[in-house]
Formats: C-alpha cells, sequence, structure tokens
C-alpha cells in the first residue's frame, strides 16, 4: 500500500513538466556575469591568472580573450586565416592583430611624458612652501635688539681679545698685545 | 643554455588547441631568458596549427621585449635563426606589419575619470 502510494507519487513528478525557456537558460550565473562583463569576445586562454580579462602586459603576451567582438567580417577573416597566411594582404593581416589585441607592444611601452607632470607639480607646489616661508619671515620680524648696534659689537669684539679667546689658532692669535693692532 | 626540451614537446603535440598554445607561450616567457630558436620555431608550428596569425606576431613582439637592453645583439639573430620558418608559414616580423613604431594611440584605462 504505502508502496503502491511512493510508485504514484513518483510517476506524478516524472510527469510534471520541466520549465523550459528563460527559466532554462539562465542556468549558468556565472557565465552570465562574464558574458555581461566582457560582451560577445571570445575566452581563448587562461591569461594572467585564469580570469577573462584583457590585458597589455609586457611581461604576459596573449591575454585570456580577444579584444574585438566577433563581427562579420572578423569571421570572415578567421575563415581566411584557416587557409595559407600568405594569401592573407598586409590590411588582412594587421585587422587580425588588431581583432586580438588593443595596442601592439611599441604603442602600450611608449613614453607618456607623464613625468613632466608630476615634476611640475612638485616644483609648483615646492614653490607655495616657499612663498609660506617669505611669508613668515616678513610677518614675525622683530627689531634687533640694542646689543647689535655698532658700538656694543666693538665693545664685545674688545672683550673677547681681552679674555684672549681662541690664542693659538682663533682671533687673538691675529691680535698684536704690544701694539694693541691687527698682526700685520 | 638549457633549451626546454619539454617546451618543444609540448608545442609539438599534433592535436594542441588555442588555450596551451597560450598557456605554453606565456609560461616560456617567465623565464627569466629569451626563448631558444627551436622552442620559438615549435611554438610558431603550433600557433599554426591553431590557426591563429595573431598570437604568432604578439609572440614576437614578445621575445622582443624579452631581450631586454641586449635587444640589438640578440634579436637580429634570432629573426636570423627562425627566419626559414618565419619564410614558410607567411608570418611577418612585427617590424615587417611596421609594429615596431606605434600606430595607433589609445587612452590608458587608468586615465579616464
Amino acid at each position: 500500500m504505502a508502496g503502491r502510494l511512493l510508485a504514484l507519487s513518483a510517476r506524478s513528478i516524472k510527469a510534471r513538466p520541466v520549465p523550459l525557456g528563460a527559466a532554462g537558460a539562465h542556468s549558468n550565473p556565472a557565465l552570465d556575469a562574464t558574458r555581461a562583463m566582457i560582451g560577445n569576445r571570445e575566452i581563448v586562454g587562461y591569461g594572467m591568472n585564469g580570469q577573462p580579462h584583457y590585458y597589455d602586459r609586457s611581461d604576459i603576451p596573449l591575454p585570456a580573450i580577444r579584444w574585438k567582438e566577433a563581427t562579420a567580417d572578423i569571421k570572415c577573416l578567421r575563415e581566411k586565416e584557416k587557409g595559407d597566411w600568405r594569401q592573407l594582404s598586409m590590411e588582412e593581416k594587421k585587422a587580425l592583430y588588431r581583432a586580438s589585441f588593443k595596442l601592439t607592444y611599441s604603442e602600450f611601452k611608449a613614453p607618456t611624458g607623464e613625468w613632466k607632470q608630476i615634476v611640475g607639480a612638485s616644483l609648483m607646489l615646492v614653490s607655495v612652501a616657499l612663498w609660506f616661508y617669505m611669508a613668515v619671515r616678513v610677518v614675525t620680524r622683530v627689531p634687533l635688539p640694542d646689543s647689535f648696534s655698532e658700538e656694543k659689537q666693538q665693545a664685545q669684539l674688545r672683550r673677547i681679545l681681552d679674555l684672549h679667546v681662541n690664542p693659538i689658532t682663533g682671533l687673538s692669535s691675529q691680535w698684536d698685545y704690544e701694539k694693541d693692532d691687527w698682526k700685520k | 643554455m638549457p633549451i626546454f626540451h619539454r617546451f618543444i614537446d609540448f608545442f609539438n603535440r599534433p592535436d594542441i588547441d588555442g588555450w596551451d598554445v597560450r598557456q605554453g607561450i606565456n609560461d616560456i616567457l617567465m623565464f627569466d631568458m629569451v626563448p631558444d630558436p627551436k622552442v620559438v620555431i615549435a611554438a610558431l608550428y603550433a600557433c599554426r596549427r591553431v590557426n591563429d596569425y595573431a598570437i604568432t606576431v604578439r609572440f614576437l613582439e614578445a621575445v622582443k621585449n624579452k631581450c631586454g637592453s641586449l635587444e640589438s645583439q640578440i634579436y637580429p639573430w634570432m629573426i636570423q635563426e627562425i627566419a626559414p620558418v618565419l619564410c614558410e608559414l607567411g608570418v611577418d616580423t612585427p617590424e615587417g606589419l611596421g609594429y615596431d613604431q606605434p600606430e595607433l594611440h589609445l587612452d590608458s584605462v587608468f586615465d579616464m575619470h
């Protein structure tokens, strides 16, 4: 009795129609996400890390996907590519290259001149800093103390000589103490 | 100078497919050396077998880049060694296609705001 019920229910499950159409087509969300990212481009290899990204790198030349989507004229070039390559014209060879790759080695390695922007911007910032420095020096200027006046500096020099400061190789060695004047 | 017979045997497989050719080319260029001409020739024949012309030119550009600062010494010798195969397969060198000088300029994606 239980077995008969089980068999009946199994047959009804088998008889239920499997949903086709939209629900059946989206059975691979990873592929849909990839196609949303790269469009119709053919995935041709492992690339750098297994992800279907395009890149131009000098150390890993062949990326995982082609650059251009397969249009009718590219498909027709692919048919021609299966034959003798000596039959391809120069434009067709270039078109085949550009279909798979965005930039050639000499193009993506070409100097960009970015260093000029960087040096220029750095020097501009340095000059702003110098302006700030000069402004600070101007704004914070105070009068010198009176010990900087000419008579007081001369009195200090007299005192240095009377104390025989640095007598062997310095200032007092240049002063003649008998004549009370600088040595000639 | 090691020749890497493994790579030559890998590229000489008659049933090789595009995925493996690209993997093999990326791998031989990962080593810190310019590939031996025998390996380059085997890879070019493998590209012919999978009917992909663009990767031959890209591979030759990559070999030239791999020469580094010694490019003027190594690259002409390399082209001379593989010249018969280039003639036989109808592969152009990058210079032959005019790709040794930049032809196209496209803005880098990193500069787009």
